[in-house]
C-alpha cells in the first residue's frame, strides 16, 4: 500500500510539474501582464518599471525557473529578496512562495487562503445536496425498479443533468430571492450562519447536475446488485428485505466513493459559472478574474491548488476504494 | 423459519405483491399530479416584479445617519493612494482621502486642503501651496486620536509616490518636478523641488512651465498620507488607509464588502452625513439591479442592456436616475504609418463613413455621436466644430476618389477589436457594413485586451484598431498631448497608437503647455483639437452614456464630472431607509408581493 502511495505521488509530482509548465508558458504568452494591471493609461516608463519589478523582463525559461524557485529571487516582496546580490536566497513554489498578486498587490498565498474557505463551504454544500437527494432517489429507484415511481425519477433526473447551471441559477434567484424573498439575493453574508444560508441555493444550484448523475449511477449499481448471486443467497436463506437491502446498498456504494473522490477538485477549485451568477467571491471568481487581469501569479497559484487537489482526490478514492473492497489490492502490479 | 412455509401460501403472497405495486403506482400518479398541481399554483402566485421603487422618502433638511450601501462588480485591488489605478479602487480611496486641490461639480479646481489655489511664480515654474490648519488625519497606531496634517506630510507622500520601492503607476505625472527622476532612480536622497517653507507652506519647482502640474496634484496620487501608518504597518498599509477623508476606513472582508465610518472631524464644510459606507465587491450588475430593485442597495452604475431599458423606460425610476456622458472617447484608430492609412484621405472617408446613429440604435441609444476626441463637457470641446466628424456617404465617396481608390480598396484590410463578448462582435459588424459602403472590406481579428495594449504599443504592427481613452483629469492635454504627440511615440508602449506625426500641431500643444492665461490655452487646444478630427488619424465612434440609478430615500447625490461614483456629499432619508433595512434585509421569508403593495411606495 506504501509502496503504491509512493508510487503515485512520484507520478503525480511529473504531471503536476508538466501541468504546471504548459499554464505558465501559456498565460505568459498571451499578453503583456505589466499593461494590463496598469491599465491603458500607464505611460511606458511605468510599464517598464513594473517590468523590472517583477522580474517579466528576463527570458521566460529563467522566469519559470524562479518561480519554481531554482533561480535568484528577483521579487522584492520576497522574504528571501535582499538588496545585496550575494545574500540573495531562492524564493518561489519548491519554497512554499507562490509570488505576490499583480493585480491584488498581495501574496498569491493569502488571496488565495482568502478565497479557498469559501468555495469549500459551497463545495461542501453542493456535496450534502448532491448525496442527499442523489443517492436517496438512486436507492429509492432501484428498489422499485421497474415501476412507475422508477421511471418517474429516473426521467426526472436525466432532466437533471441536462440543466446547465448557467440556466437553473438565474431562475431560483429571480424566483425564491427576488419575487418571493425566501432566500439572500447572492453574496456571501457577514456571519457563520449567514453564510451558511448565502450557500443553500448556489449549493443546490450546483447539486442538480451532480445528484442527477449520483442518482443514476447509483440506481444502476444496486439494480446490479440486486440481482447478484450473495442477495439472492440471502434472500433464499430468508433474511428480511430490508437487511438485504442494506447488504445491496453498501456494495453498490463503491463506485459512488470513487465518484466522490473525484469530486474533490471541483470542490476546490470552485465552480466559475454558479459563482458569478449568485455573485460568490470563491476560487471560481477568481480564477477568471485573474485570467483576465493577466494576472499570472495568482492563475499559476489557482492552478497548482487545483491540480493537487486531482491528485490527491485521485488517491483517496482508490485507496478508500482498496480499504472498501478486498478484491481491490493497490500493491499487485499493474 | 421461512423454509418450512407451505406452498399454498405462495399465491396470496404475489397476489399481495401485485395489490402493492398498483398501489404504488397510484400513488406515483397521484403524488405526480399534485406536484404539478403545486407547480403551477406556485406559477400563478408568483409576485409581479416590482416596477418602481419599493421605499419612498419624504421631503426634510438634510441630517447624519444611516447606512449607505453601493457596489461594483469587481474587487477593490488596494487602498493605497499611492498605488490605486482603478476606477474601483478609487471609489473607496475618495471617501477616506482628501488632496491640497479637488474639483468642484462643474470640473472647476477648487482648493481642499489648501486655503486657495496656490500662487504660481512669473515663469510658471513655481507653486506655492498655503495649507489648511486643523485639519486631521484620522486615527492610527499610536495616535488615537489622529494628529494634524502639516506641509512635511504632503513631502513625505510625494516622496514616497516617487519612490522606486512603492513603484506606483503614477510617477510619470509628477517627473517634472525638479530632480524627481534622479529620485525616482535611486541616485539621490532629496527632491530639490519640493520645499517646505513652514508647516503650513509647501512649495514646488517644476523643471518646466507645466499648468496641468495643478490637475497632477488633485491627482488621488497626491493624496497625503502619515508618516507613523506607513511605518506601523509596513508593506501592509494598503489594508490600513488613514486620510483626512470624509469617511474612515472600518473593515475590509476581502472580496465580499469594506466598511466606512463617518469622520466627525472632517475639516470641510460640506459634511459627511451618513454613519456608514458600505462597498460590496464582486456583485455582478444582474444581481445588483435585482438588490437594487429589492431595496437593499442604495444605488447602481451600470446595466445589462435589458435592465438599462427597463430603467430608461420606466417612469416610477424617472426621478432617481440621471443619464450623462462619461469623459471617454471611443473611435477606430488607424496607424499613420501603414498602408493604406498613410493616404489621410483614406482616413478621413472611413470617419465620413460610419453610420454613428445607426450604431447608437444597436446599442439602444446609450451613447452620443462621437466627432472629435474632446467628449462634451470636457473644457476645448467645440459644440459647432466645422471639421467634425460625421456620417455623410458623399464626403466619404469623394475621400476616396480623392485617395486615389473610388472603387473601394482591392484588399481586405486587419481591424483589431478586443473581446469576444456580443458588444464587441456587434461593434465589429456595424464597421464592417459600413466600410463596405465605400469599398472597404474590413477584416476583424479577435485580441485580448492585452495584447492589444502590447501590440499597439509597437511601430509598423497593427493598421487599424478599435480603441478609447478615459480621462486622469479634466484637461484637453490629457486627451490630445498624450493621444497625438509625437513625445507619445516609443519603440514599445506607444500611447500615440496612430503613429500620428504633425509637427505644426506639436508646436501648438508645447506652448499650451506653459501658458498661464487659461482661456488662451483653452483656444490652442481648440485648435488642435480641429486639426485632429480634420486629418482623422482616429475616426471618433461614440462617448460612452452612462446611468446611474438611486433609491428616492438617497438625497443630495449627483455624478460628479472627475470622479465616478463619488458618494461623499449625500444624506439618507433616515426613518425610511431604516424601514427598508430592517424588511427587506437578507431573506426575511417575506414574499416581495408584500412589499409591491401601494402603502409602501
Amino acid at each position: 500500500m506504501w509502496a503504491y502511495i509512493a508510487r503515485r505521488i512520484f507520478s503525480a509530482s511529473i504531471v503536476l510539474t508538466l501541468a504546471i509548465f504548459l499554464v505558465f508558458i501559456l498565460i505568459n504568452e498571451v499578453g503583456d501582464p505589466a499593461a494590463s494591471t496598469l491599465g491603458p493609461n500607464a505611460g511606458p516608463e511605468a510599464i517598464a518599471d513594473f517590468k523590472a519589478k517583477q522580474g517579466l523582463d528576463r527570458p521566460l525559461m529563467v522566469q519559470f525557473a524562479s518561480f519554481l524557485g531554482v533561480g535568484r529571487c528577483v521579487r522584492e516582496a520576497s522574504p528571501a529578496w535582499s538588496e545585496d546580490d550575494s545574500e540573495r536566497g531562492y524564493c518561489g513554489l519548491l519554497q512554499g512562495d507562490f509570488g505576490e498578486s499583480f493585480s491584488h498587490n498581495e501574496q498569491v498565498a493569502s488571496v488565495i487562503g482568502n478565497r479557498l474557505p469559501r468555495t469549500l463551504l459551497l463545495g461542501i454544500v453542493a456535496l450534502v445536496f448532491e448525496l442527499l437527494l442523489g443517492l436517496g432517489v438512486g436507492i429509492f429507484a432501484a428498489l422499485r425498479r421497474n415501476t412507475l415511481i422508477d421511471t418517474g425519477l429516473m426521467s426526472a433526473a436525466y432532466f437533471g443533468i441536462s440543466l446547465p447551471t448557467f440556466v437553473t441559477g438565474p431562475i431560483f434567484l429571480i424566483v425564491f430571492c427576488f419575487l418571493y424573498g425566501w432566500f439572500p439575493l447572492g453574496g456571501y453574508g457577514i456571519d457563520a450562519a449567514d453564510h451558511l444560508r448565502h450557500a443553500i441555493l448556489p449549493g443546490l444550484t450546483l447539486a442538480i447536475i451532480g445528484a442527477a448523475t449520483y442518482a443514476r449511477v447509483m440506481r444502476g449499481e444496486l439494480v446490479e446488485v440486486l440481482q447478484s448471486d450473495f442477495v439472492r443467497t440471502a434472500r433464499a436463506k430468508g433474511l428480511p428485505a430490508s437487511r438485504v437491502s442494506m447488504h445491496a446498498i453498501r456494495n453498490a456504494l463503491i463506485p459512488i466513493v470513487t465518484m466522490i473522490g473525484m469530486s474533490l477538485p471541483l470542490l476546490v477549485g470552485g465552480a466559475i459559472i454558479t459563482e458569478k451568477i449568485f455573485g460568490w467571491p470563491g476560487m471560481g471568481m477568481l480564477a477568471i478574474e485573474s485570467i483576465a487581469n493577466l494576472d499570472s501569479p495568482v492563475v499559476m497559484g489557482v492552478v497548482v491548488v487545483f491540480a493537487v487537489a486531482v491528485q490527491i482526490g485521485n488517491l483517496i478514492a482508490d485507496i478508500a476504494v482498496a480499504a472498501l473492497d478486498p478484491r481491490v489490492r493497490l500493491d499487485a502490479s499493474g | 423459519m421461512t423454509h418450512s412455509t407451505p406452498k399454498t401460501e405462495e399465491t396470496p403472497e404475489i397476489a399481495s405483491t401485485k395489490t402493492r405495486r398498483q398501489l404504488e403506482n397510484l400513488g406515483c400518479l397521484a403524488t405526480f399530479v399534485v406536484g404539478v398541481i403545486f407547480l403551477i399554483g406556485f406559477i400563478v402566485l408568483l409576485p409581479e416584479r416590482p416596477d418602481g421603487p419599493r421605499y419612498g422618502g419624504a421631503e426634510s433638511e438634510p441630517h447624519s445617519g444611516g447606512t449607505f450601501v453601493f457596489q461594483h462588480e469587481s474587487n477593490v485591488r488596494t487602498l493605497d493612494p499611492h498605488i490605486a489605478y482603478d476606477e474601483l479602487s478609487g471609489m473607496a480611496i475618495r471617501l477616506m482621502f482628501d488632496g491640497l486641490l479637488d474639483y468642484d461639480f462643474e470640473s472647476n479646481l477648487v482648493p481642499s486642503i489648501a486655503t486657495q489655489m496656490p500662487t504660481v511664480s512669473e515663469d510658471g515654474k513655481v507653486f506655492r501651496f498655503h495649507l489648511r490648519q486643523g485639519v486631521r488625519f484620522h486615527p492610527m497606531p499610536g495616535l488615537p486620536e489622529g494628529r494634524e496634517l502639516v506641509a512635511e506630510d504632503v513631502r513625505y507622500s510625494m516622496m514616497r509616490l516617487m519612490s522606486k520601492e512603492v513603484g506606483s503607476p503614477g510617477f510619470p505625472f509628477y517627473s517634472a518636478i525638479e530632480g524627481a527622476p534622479a529620485y525616482h532612480e535611486g541616485e539621490t536622497d532629496d527632491v530639490p523641488g519640493i520645499v517646505v517653507i513652514d508647516d503650513y507652506t509647501i512649495e514646488f519647482r517644476l523643471t518646466e512651465p507645466d499648468q496641468t502640474f495643478l490637475n497632477v496634484m488633485a491627482m488621488p496620487f497626491a493624496y497625503p498620507i502619515p508618516r507613523e501608518n506607513v511605518e506601523a504597518h509596513g508593506s501592509e498599509v494598503k489594508f490600513h488607509p488613514v486620510g483626512v477623508g470624509p469617511f474612515r476606513f472600518e473593515g475590509w472582508e476581502r472580496g465580499v464588502q469594506l466598511t466606512f465610518t463617518r469622520n466627525d472631524h472632517y475639516f470641510r464644510d460640506d459634511r459627511p452625513r451618513p454613519d456608514r459606507m458600505v462597498f460590496l465587491e464582486n456583485v455582478t450588475r444582474e444581481l445588483a439591479s435585482l438588490r437594487f430593485q429589492n431595496g437593499d442597495i442604495d444605488t447602481i452604475h451600470r446595466q445589462s442592456p435589458s435592465d438599462y431599458r427597463f430603467y430608461r423606460d420606466s417612469e416610477a425610476w424617472a426621478p432617481y436616475r440621471v443619464e450623462f456622458p462619461r469623459m471617454s472617447t471611443f473611435g477606430i484608430g488607424m496607424n499613420c504609418e501603414m498602408e493604406p492609412f498613410t493616404n489621410r484621405h483614406i482616413r478621413r472617408a472611413i470617419a465620413f463613413s460610419l453610420d454613428r446613429a445607426g450604431w447608437s440604435r444597436a446599442r439602444s441609444g446609450r451613447m452620443l455621436e462621437a466627432g472629435q476626441i474632446l467628449p462634451p463637457g470636457m473644457p476645448g470641446h467645440d459644440e459647432n466644430l466645422a471639421e467634425a466628424q460625421r456620417f455623410d456617404l458623399d464626403i466619404a465617396r469623394e475621400e476616396m476618389r480623392l485617395a486615389g481608390h473610388p472603387d473601394g480598396l482591392d484588399e481586405p484590410v486587419p481591424f483589431w477589436i478586443t473581446g469576444q463578448d456580443d458588444t464587441s462582435r456587434q461593434y465589429g459588424e456595424l464597421l464592417q457594413a459600413d466600410l463596405q459602403q465605400i469599398g472597404i472590406e474590413v477584416d476583424l481579428e479577435f485580441v485580448s485586451f492585452a495584447t492589444y495594449l502590447e501590440e499597439t504599443g509597437k511601430p509598423n504592427t497593427v493598421p487599424a484598431f478599435f480603441t478609447g481613452w478615459n480621462l486622469d483629469f479634466p484637461d484637453p492635454s490629457n486627451f490630445i498631448d498624450i493621444l497625438f504627440h509625437q513625445r507619445a511615440i516609443h519603440e514599445q508602449h506607444s500611447e500615440n497608437r496612430a503613429f500620428y506625426r504633425n509637427d505644426e500641431m506639436d508646436a501648438i500643444l508645447d506652448r499650451a503647455r506653459s501658458m498661464t492665461d487659461r482661456e488662451a490655452r483653452l483656444d490652442l487646444y481648440r485648435q488642435a483639437n480641429a486639426i485632429i478630427a480634420n486629418d482623422a488619424p482616429w475616426a471618433f465612434t461614440y462617448y460612452p452614456l452612462s446611468m446611474e440609478l438611486w433609491q428616492p430615500y438617497v438625497r443630495g447625490y449627483a455624478p460628479h464630472p472627475v470622479y465616478s461614483e463619488d458618494y461623499r456629499n449625500l444624506w439618507l432619508d433616515l426613518p425610511r431607509q431604516r424601514l427598508a433595512r430592517s424588511l427587506a434585509g437578507r431573506g426575511t421569508g417575506v414574499p416581495a408581493a408584500f412589499f409591491a403593495l401601494p402603502g409602501w411606495r
